[in-house]
């Protein structure tokens, strides 16, 4: 083992950790291009839509000052500032329909200001087409990578961390990239404000654009100062979120342990941390925020008394100067949207990166290129040779084991606990990789063979089963089509599952809620049980699958069983020994070794450690 | 999934109920909410004088005076104030709403510590953490933000409003017909968010369910091959989300334009009307060009109306969501008249004891029926029956993570019902079925009911629990940290972890459901010769369905389908010859044994 997977150490720390970007990081969002390319053609109309709606934007308030102010109410202060036309079409419209210039004014503010809510509108709603699906797919994308990572990443990594790299980051994500439309949305106004304005009168706008310097350092500041204020606040965030979560799963636990007080104790320290902190951000934005819109209001004094003097001496127009009080807003918005938007850059920069590491987690169990598929029709021969195993390097948790089940074989293996039946059976499953040549089925390396044929071929009754919230019926199935309604109903029948199910209110299709909540113990095991025969595997494996099953019950099984496997190889792991009693021959395992194999007569002939087992549990029950 | 959507839609139905329940949470910190608001309004009232400087500026300038010194610091003068005004009022207000988010946590985890077993079939993990998460923070900025627009809309349309009458009453009254427009326009579209936004908090719900629950069984789904099918059906949800945050989007951005149209229209009445006044010489082009100004201030929010509405609805239907929750009572109370017992010995009376599962819909079956048992203080008991025969049932009346019918369950005579729960479940130790391990340290988990305990302690009830030689092969003995819900342990390493965890407590009364299912029978023999001497004196219950185990007790007690089928010790129901004795043969008998395991080895060998 030691030389496969696990001889690359990963640090699975790295996925648990906070992860922390360096600050804004170009390549993260090239890389998330990736995704919307599909929807470009809604992204450049999009694009193609704001810049519409920002000229509509800009014109509109033209028509006021230029042509309402300038050309209309104070026709004598016209100096021969750019207009954009808009005099000539308000008197070509004035004169085609005999309508007073003021009126056709109106109307082309008007025409505008329609035109500026429409294409506003488109762009909003194709910005948030192309966004939504565009991460719906990195959605879906990093979903079925996750569904693919092998068990020795869950082994070590909690289903929270990687839950909300699907949830809340790509939650994140939405804000940024729809922030960003809006940003692109203020600048273009700002650009075409600052044009009109330069070509009205330069030295006013250069005058009005020292001020952006300012403006720029103040977020600056913000943003060293607040820093790592966000940064706690997203950490006690998550321990916050993880802390609920651990919770909800264990609450059985928690309420049986009376352990409430300290679980909420603990949970509302983080919650006062994080609110201190929240309030820390409240206060520097505070600070923020309100000077970036005092920026207006700096810039409509300096127009007063700079525009004024220009005016006194005639270098510009009145109606220019009333223009640039208009524009004062337009100029200092892109600011105001970005110091807005830091703390989302900032947030989704970090969810972009964990996004990402996930994406990039490249763990995975070992295929080659070219992969061999197993006979179609497997006889079940399964050989382990010369098997050593851990689970993470340095540790054996399986040594040299070596032995072969012959095809229609029934073999049990039974051992202590802990002595490795189960991580026996999850190699074979082929859930982590195994040195070449260690096991084979049919004579076929399974290290050659494609992971999901494996387990297409082997059922395996998991030890610690997962029941789903859904129908009986879809426990059964697992939502694989292949597995007919009758097919399920027949498992179930095999397992004797089928009389307590049809109690059920709704039979087969009653209602399961999480992890099976509303079935005892054993009826959640009967349908694990169930749903294995119901895939009519080539290969059987049973890991306790009947631990928690009453005998009377496990004999129903046995019964229903034997005819089924009859010629089927299969492997059953348990502890007691009625359920093994089909078994052919007998592994005995301990402390990863195997110590004994052979029939049950030859194992008691040998007067090992199976003899001693079966002893104590056979002990003298009917002479008491 | 979906029906329990359409059932959470129809209980938020009215948009404006659960705003008013989010009031006490803002009362609460009253003097920092107004005093905000005034000072944020103050601050809108600043701006409102600055057209004024800014019209004499204008007019000076149209009339070639050269006195523009005034105005332009007039008008840095309101900058600074105003600058003020807001900075403290806006921390204040935001305060506010990160004090409720605090609250609103707090009283949501207290509240999902005490609830039952109904609540969590009705709510999964995933839904319950969706809701935590973002319909808090929804919350948060409805509060910290929602309320200021809504406050500086109101008060600035009508300072807007009074300041443009002042300037020119017939131009003001001429906009007087386009203010219900405005306010059709926005409820109606408001109704709509709110049922959207609704679907959309539904939506992150269901996909951060099936994430959450998908992960969960991920070694299930892999046994099975299913991992693209899963993809298939995450991506049907994830699609459908998208699909209802477009329409929500959809219908912000039209609110948005809506609103932009109409106060086009309402600058453009003023443009046309007042600029007639002015070619009449009845307005001064400063008059004006103020007038403007004041529109677009009153207009500006209005504008802004869409956030405002939006926050809103999202922030009401997050609200409901919250609030369904909170108002789910607990399940299972302290009677208003509970006293604790003092000195508590452990003798367990059940009483005509019969229960049925309360299901979420349909009607249950009784998992028991008329059960009747007398335990002695210091008794040990074996519970034994069929799968589903009622078994765990009863051992979860017995602490109280159901709740049995009054006159049913007695602990030293008194009817457990009339107890504190935390006493119940303090002196009666359960140590459930499924082995649940927190992804902690194993010393953590064992020492679960009290972090506070010695290591000593922790070592001897690992001890009694078989597991003491096992933690010390692990390289971080009791530093180990064992995964989620225990998944670097084998299955009879976490049995055991979770049976060390219950006897560390050392309790008048033990429930023991099923613990040595994954255990081999030496261990199981080990376990149980020591648990007779710990638990002398104690009373004891274990769920068994192996009859070695059940040897071991001093009673025996069948249950089947929910009855009391036989009860007595071994011998005596071995004499009886019942399902005890039918199941004693099919299990530990020699010769039964012996005949099945030889059975067809000849022809292998
Ligand atoms: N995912 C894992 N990561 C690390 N160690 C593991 C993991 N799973 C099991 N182990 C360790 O490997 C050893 C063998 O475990 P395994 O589950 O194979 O035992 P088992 O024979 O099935 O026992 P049981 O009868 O109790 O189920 C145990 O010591 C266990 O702690
Ligand atoms: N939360 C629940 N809601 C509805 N029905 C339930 C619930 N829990 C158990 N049941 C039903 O009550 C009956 C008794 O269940 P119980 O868990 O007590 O059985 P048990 O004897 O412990 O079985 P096992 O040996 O399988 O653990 C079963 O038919 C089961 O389906
Ligand atoms: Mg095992
Ligand atoms: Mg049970």
């Amino acid at each position: 083992m030691s030389e496969t997977a696990a001889g690359k150490r990963r640090n699975y720390a790295a996925f648990d950790d906070e992860i922390e970007t360096r600050g804004f990081d170009f390549g993260l969002v090239v890389r998330l291009l990736k995704w919307m390319r599909p929807y470009r053609r809604q992204g450049f109309m999009a694009i193609a839509f704001v810049l519409l709606a920002a000229s509509a934007a800009v014109l509109a308030p033209v028509v006021v000052s230029r042509v309402v102010v300038d050309g209309i109410l104070l026709p004598t202060s016209d100096a021969g500032a750019p207009d954009f036309g808009q005099k000539a079409l308000n008197s070509f419209l004035a004169t085609s329909f005999d309508l007073h210039p003021l009126f056709s004014a109106c109307l082309l503010f008007g025409l505008w200001t329609v035109l500026w809510a429409f294409f506003g509108h488109g762009f909003r709603t194709m910005l948030a087409r192309t966004v939504l699906h565009a991460l719906r797919d990195l959605r879906r994308d990093l979903f079925a990578h996750l569904e693919k990572l092998p068990s020795s990443f869950y082994d070590r990594v909690a289903v929270g961390r990687v839950m909300t790299r699907l949830t809340n980051d790509i939650e994140t994500l939405f804000e940024l990239l729809a922030g960003f439309g809006v940003l692109l949305g203020e600048f273009v106004p700002f650009f075409a404000a600052v044009s009109v304005m330069m070509a009205l009168n330069p030295t006013l706008t250069l005058e009005l654009l020292v001020l952006l310097p300012v403006a720029a350092v103040a977020t600056w500041i913000f943003r060293v100062v607040s820093r790592q204020v966000y940064r706690n606040i997203r950490s006690s965030m998550s321990r916050l979120n993880e802390n609920l979560q651990e919770n909800l799963s264990g609450i059985e636990v928690v309420q049986l342990y009376g352990r409430e007080r300290i679980n909420f104790e603990r949970y509302n320290a983080i919650n006062e941390e994080n609110r201190q902190q929240e309030n820390l951000a409240v206060r520097i934005e505070s600070y923020y925020g309100p000077s970036m819109d005092s920026m207006a209001f700096l810039a409509i004094a300096a127009i007063v008394w700079f525009g004024g003097q220009h005016v006194l001496s005639g270098v510009a127009t009145l109606g220019s100067v009333i223009l640039f009080a208009q524009f004062a807003d337009m100029m200092f918005r892109p600011i105001v949207a970005m110091g807005e938007q830091w703390n989302v850059v900032f947030r989704a920069m970090a969810s972009c990166e964990r996004i990402f590491q996930a994406l990039d987690w490249d763990e995975a169990l070992e295929v080659p290129k070219e992969t061999r598929s197993l006979p179609d029709d497997v006889e079940g021969r399964v050989t382990f040779n010369h098997l050593t195993f851990g689970y993470t390097p340095g540790t054996t948790i399986l040594k040299d084991v070596s032995f072969e089940i012959r095809p229609g074989e029934r073999v049990a293996i039974v051992g202590p606990t802990g002595s490795g039946k189960t991580s026996l059976v999850r190699l074979l499953c082929r859930f982590y990789d195994v040195p070449r040549n260690s096991i084979l089925i049919d004579g076929v390396d399974i290290m050659d063979v494609e992971p999901a044929e494996i387990r297409k071929r082997v059922g395996v009754v998991l030890q610690d089963f997962h029941i789903f919230s859904g129908t009986v019926y879809d426990n059964i199935t697992l939502g694989n089509p292949a597995v007919t309604r009758e097919a399920a109903r027949e498992a179930a029948r095999l397992v004797h599952a089928d009389p307590f199910i049809r109690m059920l209110p709704q039979g087969y299709d009653t209602v399961l809620t999480e992890r099976g909540r509303n079935l005892s113990h054993g009826q959640r095991q009967l349908l694990a049980f169930a749903r294995v025969l119901a895939m009519n595997p080539d290969i059987l494996i049973l890991d306790e699958a009947t631990a928690s099953i009453d005998t009377e019950t496990e004999l129903i099984i046995q019964d229903a069983l034997s005819k089924v496997t009859e010629g089927r190889t299969s492997i059953i792991i348990a502890h007691r020994l009625q359920t093994i009693r089909e078994a052919d021959r007998i592994v005995v395992l301990a402390d990863g070794e195997v110590r004994e194999f052979g029939s049950h007569q030859e194992l008691m002939a040998r007067g090992g450690l199976y003899k001693t087992l079966y002893e104590l549990q056979v002990q003298d029950t009917a002479g008491r | 999934m979906e029906s329990r959507a359409t059932t959470s839609r129809t209980d938020g139905r009215s948009p404006s109920s659960p705003l008013w329940r989010l009031v006490p949470l803002v009362q609460r910190h009253k003097w920092r909410f107004w005093g905000g608001m005034s000072l944020i309004n103050t601050g809108r009232l600043l701006e409102a004088v600055m057209p004024l400087y800014l019209k004499m500026g204008i007019d000076r300038i149209a009339a070639g005076d050269t006195r523009l010194a005034l105005p332009a610091l007039a008008i840095l003068g309101l900058m600074v104030l105003r600058y003020i005004a807001f900075n403290i009022g806006r921390r204040l207000v935001r305060e506010v709403g990160v004090n409720a988010a605090y609250e609103l946590r707090q009283r949501l985890y207290w509240h999902l510590e005490l609830q039952g077993p109904l609540f969590f079939s009705k709510f999964t993990t995933g839904d319950l953490m969706a809701r935590a998460i973002n319909d808090i923070t929804l919350i948060r900025q409805l509060i910290g933000m929602g309320t200021r627009l809504l406050f500086v809309l109101g008060f600035s349309g009508i300072v807007a409003f009074l300041f443009m009458f002042y300037q020119s009453p017939s131009l003001t009254l001429a906009l007087l017909p386009a203010l219900p427009v405005f306010a059709i326009i926005g409820w109606l579209i408001a109704r709509r968010i709110f049922d959207q936004s609704t679907l959309v908090q539904e939506g992150f719900s269901a996909l951060s369910a099936q994430v959450q629950e998908n992960l969960n069984g991920i070694r299930t789904i892999q046994t099975h091959a299913q991992e693209d099918r899963e993809t298939e059906r995450f991506e049907a949800t994830s699609d459908h989300y998208a699909g209802n945050y477009y329409k929500l989007m959809f219908l912000n951005s039209g609110l948005t334009s809506a609103m932009l149209v109409a106060t086009g229209f309402t600058t453009l009445m003023v443009v046309g009307y007042g600029g007639m006044q002015v070619l009449e010489g009845t307005l001064t082009l400063g008059t004006f060009t103020a007038f403007i100004f004041y529109l677009n201030m009153m207009l500006a929010p209005i504008r802004e109306g869409g956030i405002m509405i939006t926050l809103f609805q999202r922030g009401g239907s997050a609200a409901a969501r919250i609030f369904e929750i909170l108002d789910h009572e607990p399940e299972i109370r302290d009677a208003p008249d509970a006293t604790p017992l003092e000195g508590i010995g452990g003798a367990l009376t059940i009483n005509h004891l019969s229960y049925t599962h309360p299901a979420q819909k349909g009607e249950g079956w009784p998992a028991l029926k008329d059960v009747s048992l007398e335990i002695g203080k210091g008794e040990m008991i074996a519970l034994l029956g069929r799968v589903g025969s009622g078994k765990s049932t009863l051992l979860r009346l017995i602490v109280r993570l159901l709740d049995p019918p009054p006159g049913t369950i007695y602990l030293d005579g008194r009817d457990i019902r009339m107890l504190p729960v935390t006493q119940v479940r303090s002196q009666i130790a359960m140590v459930p079925q499924d082995p649940f391990l927190f992804a902690t340290h194993i010393a953590q988990n064992i020492s679960y009911d009290n972090p506070e305990r010695a290591t000593d302690d922790v070592w001897r009830a690992a001890e009694s629990a078989d597991l003491e030689t096992t933690i010390r092969r692990f390289p971080d003995r009791l530093e180990t940290i064992v995964g989620e819900r225990g998944v670097t342990l084998s299955g009879g390493q976490k049995q055991r972890a979770s049976l060390a965890r219950g006897l560390i407590r050392e309790t008048p009364v033990l429930l023991l459901d099923d613990c040595f299912s994954s255990v081999d029978t030496e261990t199981e023999e080990f376990i149980l010769s020591r648990l007779k001497s710990l638990r002398h004196g104690h009373t004891t219950i274990m769920v068994s369905h192996r009859v070695s185990t059940a040897r071991h007790a001093d009673r025996i007690v069948v249950l089947d389908e929910g009855r009391i089928a036989e009860t007595g010790s071994h011998a005596e129901l071995l004499a009886r010859d019942g399902l005890y004795a039918a199941l004693e043969r099919q299990q530990g008998r020699r010769e039964e044994l012996e005949r099945a395991l030889e059975k067809d080895v000849g022809d292998d060998t």
